[in-house]
């Protein structure tokens, strides 16, 4: 009986003493939905807060205070390094900064071209706060800064924007990649993988984006758009993949999960939308000579979208025709794709990690100067199959008959 | 420190002075009526309700009888019927005897009730009066009859309120404890129903009844329940609650580590899986030992219904006493500690519903829950008519009204009603009300350390459950220590033909039927009439 | 010795929930690189070789623990001396989890608590468990067994489920042989964990039937090397091999990883909590060891009054045995297995073994002769 008193008197003087340490009410915390870095002039970090304003965005019945105000607020603040400019922008502030939430990291151009994000990266990855499946993307020719205060329409706060952006067009389009914290880590470290950021601009006039005019209108003044693929090396970028290399470069990195495809038929160009459903990318590796030939095996099935020429689909023949002519169009990307990414001298495709994979041997010898001297001189071959499944509601276009 | 807390415990009850009464009164009857009856009016005070009612029988003797017993206790129509009317009709065969025989003569052939019996000493015959009993005393005899009249007022059988079932007898122990037994008998018409009485409450006497199948309990456990019966000294037994108190393993703790139900069909289920029934005079809750854990998620309907939609409900069960623990720490926790978990619209909308909120997460809670417990309280207290009315226009009109005045959040709100209601459809209502104050200890767990205090406070508890033992039993048997061949009946039901044993850590004789009793229907598939007269014709 | 009595099945749950404790939680083996997996399998059949040195011992002895046996095989003076050595062993090894705990949480979720409290509020629940004895903490550990491997079956299907585990990462097998891999499982997952059993060396005697003994602790300590280099594997495969080396808690960086419909995402604080279940056991084996072998050593004949000193003892033993957290992985993964795993896991044991055989056939051979006269 003794024992138990003393234990529960011990336990509750424990407990009510001591706790509270790592308490934080939701109405202290100011929740962090993206951050913009930049470099100013003088060299110095700038990075931009995108702060969500609950009351803004929750339609709650309790908002009260008349006009509807932002759902975000944005401010930057300047500093040498990423935690000293996170505890000075708490004099910015009411709140305690909170970047569990944060999953948007939005990079200038101007930063990634110059300093690279090698020393950005591991403040993030060592913060137990923050996600390390945030998305990273590049602002182009933006400054970060004006990226991240720029209001957007139908997704209320922008940092979802972009995010929901990354992920749909990478399914739907195929041609930007959603990368993660964690993905662009593994990249950067890995001497056989280069690492490929999606980047985004800005459209508009770009001061209008940070008004509440800009999401009040129909046609918002200011619009955020994926737009391109940025190469880095040794974690610079160096250049922007755009395009049909753009999608050639997904379809190596077993990304695509479904684009369009449009195919010349009989001189027409694009006369044939060949929409993917499913896709399969194999990439294989061995040595030739000391130089490594690597397979890109692609395996892709869809269907017939639109037909721009009349031409019979419900022919086995022409089907098998069109399946070829796709198979040269995806052909084409795929070698555009690994044409400019050896012009750029970086293995955004992850080949060498392959050759690591298949020959550990080989792979040590070639690992010290991968990216500059072995891999541009790699040779690919690509070998495409397409499958033509169905064609839709319809089999022959109603061109076919309008012409007769 | 140890003489501190033990200083408390100075005064021994001295056992010889216990209540004033004095106990030892193994003192024969006077010869003398007079002289009895007198002393009788000075023990019990001259209560009003003790009718005396003194006769002379007999044409020439003249024997003085008197007859005893308490108003309202007894079955008044039978005393007059085959009691003093059998005795004035049959005055004239008691002429020629002397008292002795004239008792006899009473005993055996006037009074036409059921048990009569003799009585020579007082603390025996004041028992039996006090019981209901009418005494019979005559002049010159050391002697009394003691005649069986039980009766009085008691309550119809009426549905039990606390264990309502959809499927099922209706009918509900009352507060006596004859018509209990009989409810059990009823059930189990067997010779080796054995009901064992005591009396318990040195004031009160309180019958009560040990009730079990012989041959299927285990006499060890038998054993022990009457070994703890006996060994109660305690002067009133009002309700089985004293004696589930005094006789349960482990005191400090909030679980019910005894069974109590107001159901006959659930008591004589128990009996048959080799439970001892404790049935206490005076009350409709009858105990059950010894009691399992997983014991109070079983409601007497998931032995009726189909073993699929029991094994559903027993897992909605079990969640749903989760919930009403951890429901609202998990939410204190997750808002004030690891908002980094909630998805971030999801944050975001609670963000906002607390902008406006004046308080902290966890002063929010408790003082919902707390609102909500008073509203319960009040409810459960309030005349029936209003009480159910009341708690629930109570509960949404201060819902309603704290959310409007920005006091508290719609989010907690939300899981304040979702914890209240989990804990009303725990089955047990010991079980369910050891949730309500465990859940408190879990909000202040979570509001100082977060998950961690959570799962530090379930380990705890968990530790706490396998630590408790009834009657010898381990209270979480048998899922620790797990029993496979026991696991039929727990968090799942099989269905009845693989049901075939008793559990084994309650019951000596284990099998409860054959083996492989699976239902099997005739394989024909007609029409039950056709094939009447043509035979099976579909079977090839 | 408190009068209890454990199943081989609640052993097994005690040895395999004490087998994972920690070892699930930090970078084992990592040594090894992709390989860490094998490492971990090397380290669990070295371990097999160890359980059956203890087996062999308990069964000269199946009544008393190591705490007399070794008094009656070394002699009384020398035996008390490796008696008392072991308490302190133990001691140290609680200690050590609690802090790799108390880390753990600091790191994930409670930044600006002090180990202090975190420690002593874990030490706490492990003294209440303890003061109730092995057969509840056995019984406490069948219902959390289940619980644990519904938690890992969940997170393993989460993490499939959300397209994270890459094979290619844990290619190409055996890259720089199988030296290192020997080397790190010889060094490392040898005593860690598997090695670590020896505490069982004090509650077989618990046991209420000896001959389920041997299969009983070969299919735990399988089944949890198994789970082990599984999740090992997957770590490696989530991660990177790269990001698996530097994670100091790579089992929650990759649940973290974890993002399905962007509504189960950072479940780490969920996973560390299931974690903790596991800390429970190894932390409260190992001082439950050290308070009975204690009582048994100085024969004090309620053991249960030791678990509030010693566990003050373990709990600032936990916070100084090293001034930060890098030292402290450093010292177990590295100084510890040499310095204190390989005499008190493997030499004095086999020391043991060999003394012990050559008393019992002296003894046996005495009793032949016996008959034989």
């Amino acid at each position: 009986m003794n024992r138990k008193t003393v234990f529960l008197i011990l336990f509750l003087s424990v407990a009510f003493l001591s706790g509270c340490y790592s308490q934080k009410e939701l109405t202290d915390l100011a929740i962090i939905s993206a951050l913009g870095i930049d470099k100013n002039e003088n060299g110095r970090y700038v990075v931009t807060f995108q702060i969500v304003n609950p009351g803004n965005v929750a339609g709650g019945q309790q908002v009260s205070g008349g006009a509807q105000g932002p759902p975000i607020t944005a401010f930057s603040v300047t500093g040498d390094n990423l935690v000293e400019i996170s505890r000075k922008a708490t004099t910015r502030l009411s709140r305690k900064m909170y970047y569990a939430h944060a999953n948007l990291l939005v990079i200038s151009e101007k930063l990634a071209k110059t300093e690279g994000i090698l020393k950005l990266i591991d403040a993030f990855d060592r913060d137990p706060e923050f996600r390390n499946t945030a998305s990273i993307v590049i602002s182009r020719d933006v400054k970060a800064a004006d990226f991240v205060k720029t209001l957007t329409p139908v997704d209320k706060i922008p940092s979802n924007k972009v995010i929901k952006t990354l992920k749909f067009s990478e399914q739907r389009w195929g041609r930007i990649l959603d990368v993660n914290l964690q993905d662009v880590m593994k990249s950067l470290i890995s001497p056989g993988k280069g690492l490929v950021l999606s980047g985004f601009r800005l459209f508009g006039d770009r001061p209008l984006g940070k008004t509440m005019q800009n999401i009040q209108q129909t046609n918002p003044l200011v619009t955020i758009r994926a737009d391109g693929l940025a190469v880095f090396k040794d974690g610079k970028l160096v250049d922007w993949i755009e395009g049909k290399n753009a999608g050639g470069t997904l379809w190596i990195l077993n990304k695509i999960k479904a684009t369009d495809v449009d195919i010349l038929w009989k001189k027409e160009k694009d006369a044939i939308s060949y929409q993917v459903t499913r896709q399969q990318t194999k990439v294989s590796a061995s040595m030739k000579k000391g130089v490594p030939v690597m397979l890109v095996d692609v395996r892709a099935e869809g269907g017939i979208g639109a037909v721009k020429v009349p031409v019979n689909l419900n022919s086995p023949n022409v089907i098998l025709a069109v399946e070829r002519a796709l198979e040269k169009e995806i052909q084409k990307e795929i070698q555009g794709a690994v044409q400019h990414a050896q012009k750029d001298k970086s293995d955004i495709f992850g080949f060498g990690e392959v050759v690591h994979r298949t020959d550990p041997a080989a792979w040590k010898k070639l690992k010290h100067d991968w990216n500059d001297a072995a891999f541009p001189k790699v040779k690919v071959k690509v070998k495409v199959d397409a499958f033509v499944r169905r064609s839709g509601l319809r089999n022959k276009p109603f061109l076919s008959n309008f012409e007769k | 420190m140890p003489s501190f807390f033990k200083r408390g415990k100075q005064v021994k009850n001295n056992p010889n002075k216990k209540d004033g009464i004095n106990h030892n009164l193994p003192q024969p009857l006077n010869i003398s009526l007079a002289v009895n009856l007198d002393f009788i009016n000075q023990k019990t005070g001259n209560s009003s309700d003790i009718v005396i009612r003194t006769k002379k029988i007999g044409t020439h003797t003249q024997l003085t009888t008197a007859v005893l017993y308490v108003e309202g206790m007894v079955n008044e129509q039978s005393i007059q019927d085959f009691l003093i009317e059998s005795m004035m009709n049959n005055s004239k065969d008691l002429n020629a005897l002397g008292p002795q025989e004239a008792l006899e003569k009473l005993a055996e052939d006037v009074v036409s009730l059921g048990h009569v019996t003799w009585v020579q000493e007082w603390d025996a015959l004041f028992l039996s009066l006090m019981s209901g009993n009418t005494i019979i005393l005559v002049d010159g005899v050391k002697k009394a009859l003691n005649v069986s009249t039980k009766g009085g007022e008691k309550r119809a059988i009426e549905e039990p309120s606390s264990q309502v079932t959809v499927r099922g007898p209706r009918d509900g122990f009352t507060e006596s404890l004859s018509t209990n037994t009989t409810l059990i008998r009823k059930r189990i018409n067997s010779p080796n129903l054995w009901v064992e009485s005591m009396q318990i409450g040195r004031v009160t006497n309180t019958k009560v009844a040990m009730v079990y199948v012989h041959g299927i309990a285990n006499d060890k456990i038998v054993n022990e329940v009457r070994r703890r019966l006996k060994a109660i000294d305690i002067d009133s037994i009002l309700e089985s609650g004293y004696i589930e108190q005094l006789i349960e393993d482990q005191t400090s703790t909030t679980f019910p580590t005894l069974y109590h139900t107001e159901r006959p069909d659930s008591v004589a289920g128990n009996l048959l899986e080799g439970r001892v029934a404790i049935i206490v005079d005076g009350t409709p809750f009858v105990l059950l030992a010894p009691a399992i854990f997983i014991q109070f998620f079983q409601a007497v309907e998931d032995y009726y219904a189909r073993f699929d939609i029991s094994t559903a409900l027993r897992f909605l069960r079990i969640l749903i006493f989760f919930i009403s623990i951890i429901a609202p720490a998990t939410f204190v926790a997750a808002t004030t500690f690891h908002q980094e978990m909630i998805p971030t619209n999801l944050v975001i909308a609670i963000a906002a519903q607390r902008e406006t909120v004046p308080f902290p997460a966890f002063v929010e809670a408790a003082m919902m829950e707390v609102t909500f417990e008073i509203l319960r309280e009040a409810g459960i207290r309030l005349p029936r008519a209003v009480g159910s009315a009341i708690s629930i226009v109570g509960a949404l009109v201060i819902g309603q009204a704290a959310v409007q005045a920005g006091i508290v959040t719609p989010a907690m709100v939300i899981i304040v009603s979702i914890t209240a209601i989990a804990n009303f459809a725990t089955p047990s209502f010991a079980m369910a009300i050891s949730a309500r104050l465990i859940r408190f200890a879990f909000m202040v767990a979570a509001a100082l350390f977060g998950f961690y205090g959570v799962i530090l406070g379930l380990i705890m508890l968990i530790l706490h459950l396998c630590g408790l033992r009834s009657f010898g039993v381990p209270y979480m048997t048998p899922i620790a220590p797990v029993i496979p061949a026991e696991l039929g009946d727990t968090f799942i039901r099989v269905p009845w033909w693989a049901l075939w044993r008793r559990p084994s850590f309650i019951s000596s004789n284990r099998t409860r039927k054959g083996k492989n009793k699976h239902p099997q229907p005739p394989r024909s598939r007609g029409i039950v009439n056709t094939d009447m007269e043509q035979g099976d014709r579909n079977e090839s | 010795m408190e009068k209890a009595k454990i199943s081989s099945y609640q052993l097994f749950v005690l040895m395999f929930l004490f087998e994972l404790g920690s070892a699930l939680l930090v970078p084992l083996a990592m040594g090894a690189k992709q390989d860490a997996w094998i490492a971990i399998l090397i380290g669990m059949v070295g371990g097999f070789f160890l359980f059956f040195i203890y087996l062999r011992l308990y069964f000269y002895y199946p009544d008393i623990p190591p705490t007399e046996y070794a008094q009656r095989i070394m002699g009384k003076w020398l035996g008390r001396c490796i008696a008392f050595f072991y308490i302190l062993y133990f001691a140290y090894l609680a200690a050590r989890v609690l802090r790799d705990f108390g880390e753990m949480l600091i790191t994930f979720a409670y930044p600006e608590t002090p180990l202090f409290i975190t420690n002593t509020l874990f030490m706490l629940v492990v003294i209440y468990g303890v003061r109730k004895g092995i057969e509840v903490m056995a019984r406490a550990g069948e219902l959390l067994f289940v619980l644990m491997y519904l938690l890992a079956a969940v997170g393993f299907v989460l993490i499939v489920a959300s397209g994270l585990i890459d094979l290619n990462n844990i290619k190409p097998i055996l890259e720089e042989g199988i030296r290192p891999v020997v080397k790190t499982a010889l060094t490392q997952t040898l005593f860690i964990p598997f090695g670590e059993s020896v505490v069982f060396a004090m509650i077989f005697p618990y046991l209420n039937n000896p001959k389920k003994l041997k299969w009983t602790g070969l299919c735990a300590l399988g089944l949890s090397g198994f789970n082990l280099a599984i999740a090992m594997a997957i770590n490696i495969s989530v991660l990177g091999v790269d990001l698996a080396t530097r994670s100091q808690f790579p089992l929650l960086s990759t649940v973290q990883s974890i993002s399905i419909a962007e509504f189960l995402e950072r479940l780490d604080v969920f996973f560390m909590l299931a974690l903790i279940i596991n800390g429970f056991f190894k932390i409260g084996l190992f001082f439950y060891v050290t308070v009975t072998a204690t009582a048994s050593l100085f024969k004090i004949k309620k053991p249960s009054s030791l678990a509030y000193p010693l566990g003050i003892v373990t709990l600032l033993l936990s916070n100084t045995i090293a001034s930060n957290f890098s030292e402290h992985l450093q010292e177990g993964l590295r100084q510890v297995p040499f310095i204190l795993h390989l005499p008190f896991q493997v030499i004095i044991p086999l020391l043991l073994l060999i003394v012990a055989f050559f008393i019992n056939r002296k003894k046996s051979s005495k009793q032949k002769n016996d008959i034989h006269r």
